[in-house]
């Protein structure tokens, strides 16, 4: 399905917001999410399910300085 | 001060602020440079490291005078910032940030700005922050990207609310690099939101965590929402962080460098003529002591008790290193 994933159109298969980091290679990195505008937590991530046109922002935390 | 915002009045108040800065490389010293400018009262910097010539692209207080004394950073930045504005009064701190003083640094502190660069130190900033009290300004950058947010105790969420995992894949500034633009900018920005809060302009405040990308020209603010009930700090008040102990051994991730501590504090003149007769070449400066070793490595020492064996990461190499000129 289609999914707004920080800002740009993106075609991926995944039932949840957990599926769609893992699917990013983000899973176990230190990433906030907020699907439409909402934050959410990444125990919930399973939980969450996402559909068509859904706007996903995925924040990967910056280490370095 | 001609700023309205902060006025006379402001300027009155900011100088009976005081603000810890951890970490005094690339972040660090763009912070403190705006810090000591805006005549804040106190600034108390603590950092482990000393200056060596590959810190000079982006770390804006040291020259290369600095990094042949191999001075330690607190005291180059010390140095450099008193010529600025005499009347900030300046703290160097030369050691480690660790469970165990870490709650001595916070002591009459009122922010504690992020100049760290790793994820380790930052969420034992964020647990003694969050314990104490005391506001955390968290900051990072590497590559062209960057990103900071306030987290206020009681007030917004705190660092652990947002990320649980501290596992930066290995990007770091050392590995995958950083350009200078992207860490003044966002060492800006925190100083900023930093005046904003000590002045106590709290509607003005950023509410976002904000993350750039210079190079690829994105801008993003995720709104921090509430504190999550389930965080260890915020929810459960442990602080995971503060309750183990440091390790003894560190390699410090893309440095090539391995920290080993727990040895009591060295007299480094004692150690100077101890070593020199084994080793390449020994410099010493009233900080620390580097030697040259002639298996290639180089061992740093430094007076609270800390060794860095620099030219490896093998934390096996780094222990037989030190168990051959140290000790064990
Ligand atoms: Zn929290």
């Amino acid at each position: 399905m289609e999914l707004i994933i920080n800002g740009s159109l993106r075609e991926l298969e995944a039932e949840n917001l957990a599926e769609v980091v893992g699917l990013l290679g983000l899973t176990g990195k230190p990433v906030a999410a907020e699907a439409d505008g909402q934050i959410v937590s990444s125990e919930e991530w399973k939980q969450m399910a996402v559909r068509p046109g859904m706007r996903i922002e995925l924040v990967h935390f910056v280490g370095g300085g | 001060m001609l700023f309205a915002p902060i006025g006379e009045q402001g300027q009155r108040i900011l100088m009976n602020r005081s603000v810890l800065i951890v970490g005094m490389g690339a972040l660090g010293t763009v912070l403190a440079n705006h810090m000591v400018r805006s005549g804040i009262g106190r600034v108390r910097m603590v950092d482990r490291d000393y200056v060596e010539p590959s810190n000079l692209q982006r770390q804006m207080l040291f020259d290369e005078e600095d990094a042949e004394q191999g001075l330690p950073k607190v005291i180059a930045a010390r140095n450099k910032l008193a010529r600025i504005n005499s009347s900030v009064e300046l703290e160097a701190v030369f050691t480690d940030a660790t469970p165990e003083n870490i709650a001595g640094l916070l002591e009459g502190v009122d922010l504690v700005l992020d100049g760290t660069d790793n994820f380790e130190t930052r969420f034992l900033l964020n647990d003694a922050c969050f314990r104490e009290g005391v506001p955390f300004l968290y900051g990072g950058a590497v590559s062209s990207r960057g990103m900071t947010a306030l987290f206020i105790p009681g007030q917004t969420p705190c660092l652990r609310c947002l990320i649980q995992s501290a596992d930066s894949g290995g990007q770091t500034c050392d590995t995958i690099g950083v350009i200078s633009p992207i860490v003044d900018i966002v060492a800006s920005y925190q100083a900023a939101e930093a005046l904003k809060f000590l002045v106590g302009a709290a509607d003005k405040r950023r509410s976002s965590l904000l993350t750039l990308d210079i190079w690829n020209n994105q801008y993003y603010e995720m709104k921090l929402g509430r504190a999550k009930d389930s965080c260890p700090c915020c929810g459960l008040r442990q602080y995971p962080a503060l309750e183990r102990k440091a390790d003894d051994l560190l390699s410090l991730c893309g440095r090539e460098s391995v920290q080993v501590s727990g040895h009591e504090p060295f007299d480094l003149d004692i150690w100077s003529g101890r070593l020199a007769p084994a080793v390449k070449s020994v410099k010493l400066n009233p900080y620390l002591l580097r030697a040259e070793l002639s298996e290639g490595e180089r061992l740093v020492l430094f007076a609270d008790g800390r060794v860095l064996v620099q030219g490896t990461s093998d934390i096996i190499r780094a222990k037989t290193l030190y168990a051959r000129y140290i000790g064990s």
